[in-house]
């Protein structure tokens, strides 16, 4: 896998990628648009036991095995299990990705997380909110709206210290692009991009994005959220241990 | 002892502990019950510790993170008296090659072999780099190793040194360096810092995990402080680790 199939898939997942932003300027302003709309529901969802392995591999066994578990339905997503570490395993849609992302409708992304407390905590609300309006039929801008009106209403939590997501699951499709998946894991930052870490510069193991647009020409609303920047770090080994392809 | 053991080696030698692994800190940690008798028993004169060259110090301490980091990054070289600054900085990283009194295990503690490149990132060079810096005047000051583990401590409590800042995170990819006769060369890592953390909440330590974490929470004396480490697959120079 090359470094610049990494660097589509993180893009692609929930996921990043300013490195590929340099490089690929065409993200947002791609008259392509491969997934313009929703596909019907039933293209995103999963048969509810494959759902649960899906996510739990996220991560090794030792951390999932304990973590919650929530799967994806009709109206947003329901717990399936009850965990005993504070950790919760899910898999993400396409709509987790970048507001102004090309794959955000794509219906055959699946992106296994396991999410530590502090991210389950502060990160894991947004998607539940994110998800419950997209699903419920409100446009990209409604729900931008809505986010930002529950962020200033204290409804949605600030960013937790320490919030870390174990995205190491073989079985993941994070993209069209490359080999559609990578292991790594990613760290959450009140940060508005990836100078404070290092991130995005040459043969720096660190990619970073901001969490909420790849360009924010689409949804400039978007400016005015609280700074969030998700870092990557790809490892060398999927979940259950067996050797990733070099990065 | 054993309990007083594994806290110096978490506190000075946590870089080379929590990057290496299962299978070198078994090495390690075998290496340091054989050897009952250290072959640094005490500090060694200055001179040993010193590089004679300054250029290349700088040129060390710039190869622990990526040139398209080190190169805007302050650079600190090693005087008599502790850490000097060389090069002023623009973006905030601060490049360092530390001794072994900060970044080795207890068997080389007094090594004048070890050479550890780090590059520290704008909020560790704030709150962790302090600590080293601090140590190392101390021991330079003639300081016992004992001595200065509780004054390192009693400046944490005094908040005469600061707690981890949000982000604290540092690089050491460099292929070159030496962190001791215990385990002489790491792998490309990352560390990350923060004030007392339960390395269970990053799910560090746990079969299967990339991530390594080291805390000296519930040892004495203490700096409260949890030091995660992730391998990278390459080095600095962009060499793939093999």
């Amino acid at each position: 896998m090359t470094r610049n199939q990494i660097h589509s898939i993180f893009l692609s997942a929930l996921v990043l990628v300013a490195a590929l932003i340099a490089t690929r300027p065409a993200a947002a302003q791609d008259p392509k648009q491969p997934y313009p709309t929703m596909a019907p529901v039933e293209q995103y969802l999963m048969d509810h036991d494959a759902e649960i392995a899906l996510a739990r591999s996220a991560a090794p066994d030792a951390i999932s095995h304990d973590a919650s578990v929530i799967v994806l339905t009709r109206h947003g997503y329901e717990t399936a299990v009850e965990g005993k570490n504070g950790w919760v395993c899910w898999v993400g849609r396409g709509w987790m990705a970048m507001f102004d992302h090309p794959e955000f409708w794509n219906p055959k992304v699946r992106a296994a997380d396991c999410l530590n407390p502090p991210a389950a905590r502060s990160v894991l609300p947004y998607a539940y909110k994110r998800t419950e309006l997209l699903l419920a039929g409100h446009s990209k801008p409604e729900v931008i709206a809505a986010i930002k009106a529950a962020i200033d209403k204290k409804e949605l939590p600030p960013l937790e210290p320490g919030a870390v997501d174990y995205m190491m699951s073989k079985g993941s499709y994070l993209t069209d692009s490359g080999n559609h998946n990578g292991p790594h894991l990613m760290f959450y930052q009140t940060a508005k991009d990836g100078a404070a870490w290092g991130a995005n510069l040459t043969n720096s193991p660190i990619l970073a994005v901001n969490y909420w647009y790849i360009s924010a020409e689409a949804y400039p609303q978007l400016e005015s959220f609280p700074p969030l920047s998700v870092f990557l770090i790809g490892v060398d080994k999927w979940s259950d241990g067996t050797p990733a392809p070099s990065m | 002892m054993r309990k007083k053991k594994v806290g110096a080696i978490a506190i000075k030698s946590f870089a080379l502990l929590v990057v290496l692994g299962t299978a070198y800190l078994g090495t390690a940690n075998q290496a340091m019950a054989q050897n009952t008798v250290t072959p640094y028993p005490k500090m060694a004169p200055i001179d040993q510790y010193l590089m004679t060259d300054q250029g290349a110090e700088i040129a060390l301490a710039r190869s622990a993170s990526p040139e398209s980091i080190s190169r805007e990054a302050e650079v600190l070289v090693l005087g008599r008296r502790g850490f000097e600054t060389a090069l002023k900085g623009k973006n905030g990283f601060v490049c360092i090659v530390e001794r072994s009194w900060t970044s080795a295990a207890d068997a080389d503690f007094w090594s004048p072999k070890v050479r550890t490149p780090i590059c520290y990132n704008a909020a560790a060079a704030h709150s962790l780099l302090p600590r080293n810096l601090k140590r190392t005047d101390l021991i330079l000051a003639g300081r016992t190793q004992a001595q200065t583990d509780e004054t390192i401590a009693a400046a944490v409590d005094k908040k005469e040194l600061p707690a981890m800042e949000p982000g604290a995170m540092c690089y050491m990819m460099s292929k070159q360096g030496y962190g001791g006769d215990s385990v002489k060369h790491w792998p490309p890592h990352l560390m990350f810092y923060y004030s007392q953390t339960d390395p269970a909440t990053w799910g560090a330590n746990l079969p299967g995990s990339p991530i390594l974490a080291m805390s000296d929470e519930h040892e004495h004396p203490t700096e409260h402080l949890t030091m995660f480490s992730i391998a990278v697959q390459r080095w600095s120079d962009g060499t793939e680790n093999r």
